[in-house]
């Protein structure tokens, strides 16, 4: 019996792959067939046999094709934005024949109300994108995070497993509901704010929704440094803990057991070894389905924010100067918002990472 | 949370109709006072998150 058959029979034994097989199909689903190339038995094989899991040019392709129909849907919004900004210029003109300066002011300012609504309808569905994504991505993690320290307590790591697995339990909870109730609708309320300031003549709330998005960004910040601190901190004490365990273990098997005890020794280590690649090969499954989950919503994001950027350069030579300075912060509000989900999926491929640095081997 | 979402829908309606009266004001001398008391309605708007 080879290594090979040991690992693949113990990945039947300790896997529930009913779990790990619905988490890649919906993963497939969210990225239209990028996340298929990384199915659990795909990345096992490789690791078995050596081989290398990335097929560069099918991903890449992929991921321009994705790209390029986010640009193509977000550009929509782009013609609409852009007409009623045209229609804003030729009133200008226009206001001379119309006599009255408070009428053509008040059309002016119809104009943007329609640009505010057109943009706060898209910036809220890239809102609920957004929540919705890094719902997902806990849902992952709530999936794996139980496959992961039961197979870390099968390679003997007790200490590990009953210590990290109630504190990534509970940091994973409580990140996700402060960046679901306070992170995100700081920047949302920035963002409304922002569009706010480019319907009035006098600037009431600029400073306000700017400290609201250095707020919601700074929190983040924040957050992620103490989590990782404390994570980080907590799995160096308990992988020293448990590597004396385990050491003392093996070598009383070794010298105590007259006779076989070398052997049986050598048995353990062997098996400790195997369930440690398996660990590995769910930890990079889990690595690699959060990138994936990740990626989508922050490229169908920065496609938009690229949209609004461009609509911010194109406008600017037509609306008048407030309106395009705010189409333009909309796009920063984007970037912010594609960061904030970026680095809490960082932290989430931490926490795996963590947890695959715990076994050793 | 929810106080928070009450506050901003508030302040997003009278700031828009705040702008839209003082297009609509008559130019007179008192369109000044008008307009500086305006502001402090905002400004109480703003500060109505404290209460």
């Amino acid at each position: 019996m080879n290594y090979k058959d040991i690992i693949e029979k113990q990945m039947k034994n300790y896997l529930d792959t009913g779990d790990t097989d619905s988490l890649s199909e919906y993963a497939g689903r969210i990225s239209k067939g990028i996340s298929d190339n990384f199915t659990l038995d795909k990345i096992l094989n490789a690791t078995v046999n050596g081989e290398s899991i990335f097929d560069n040019r099918e991903i890449i392709e992929n991921i321009k094709a994705l790209f390029l129909y986010e640009i193509r849907s977000a550009l929509v919004i782009a013609v609409e934005i852009i007409t009623v900004c045209l229609f804003i210029g030729l009133l200008k003109n226009l206001s001379s024949s119309f006599g009255k300066s408070g009428i053509n002011q008040i059309a002016n300012l119809i104009c943007a109300v329609v640009i505010v609504g057109l943009t706060l309808t898209n910036f809220n569905d890239i809102y609920n994108l957004t929540l919705d994504s890094i719902k997902t991505i806990t849902y992952t993690m709530e999936i794996l995070l139980p496959v992961l320290i039961s197979l870390l307590i099968a390679m003997g790591r007790v200490t590990s497993g009953t210590v990290m697995s109630p504190l990534l339990m509970a940091v994973l909870t409580g990140f996700q509901s402060i960046i679901k109730n306070i992170v995100l609708p700081l920047l949302f309320a920035s963002t409304i704010f922002t569009l706010l300031n480019c319907l009035t003549e006098k600037d009431y709330v600029n400073q306000l929704s700017k400290f609201l998005r250095k707020a919601s960004l700074f929190i983040c910040g924040l957050l992620i440094s103490i989590i990782t601190g404390i994570i980080t901190i907590q799995g160096i004490i308990v992988k020293s803990a448990d590597s004396l365990l385990l050491d003392t273990a093996k070598y009383s098997l070794d010298k105590f057991i007259p006779i076989v005890g070398g052997f049986a020794s050598d048995t353990v280590e062997l098996f400790l070894r195997c369930m440690g690649s398996i660990k590995n090969v769910v930890g990079v499954f889990g690595i690699i389905t959060i990138i994936i989950l990740m990626l989508c919503p922050i490229i169908k994001i920065m496609a938009v924010a690229i949209v609004y950027k461009i609509i911010g350069i194109l406008t600017e030579a037509i609306a008048p100067p407030k309106l395009s300075s705010g189409i333009n912060e909309i796009g920063s509000a984007l970037i912010a918002m594609a960061a904030i989900l970026f680095f809490s999926s960082l932290l989430f491929v931490l926490f795996i990472t963590c947890i695959i640095n715990l076994g050793g081997s | 949370m929810n106080s928070i979402i009450i506050w901003v829908r508030g302040l997003f309606m009278l700031i828009l109709s705040v702008t839209f009266l003082e297009i609509l004001l008559p130019d007179s001398s008192m369109a000044k006072y008008v307009k500086f008391i305006f502001s402090v309605i905002i400004l109480a708007g703003i500060l109505n998150i404290l209460k």
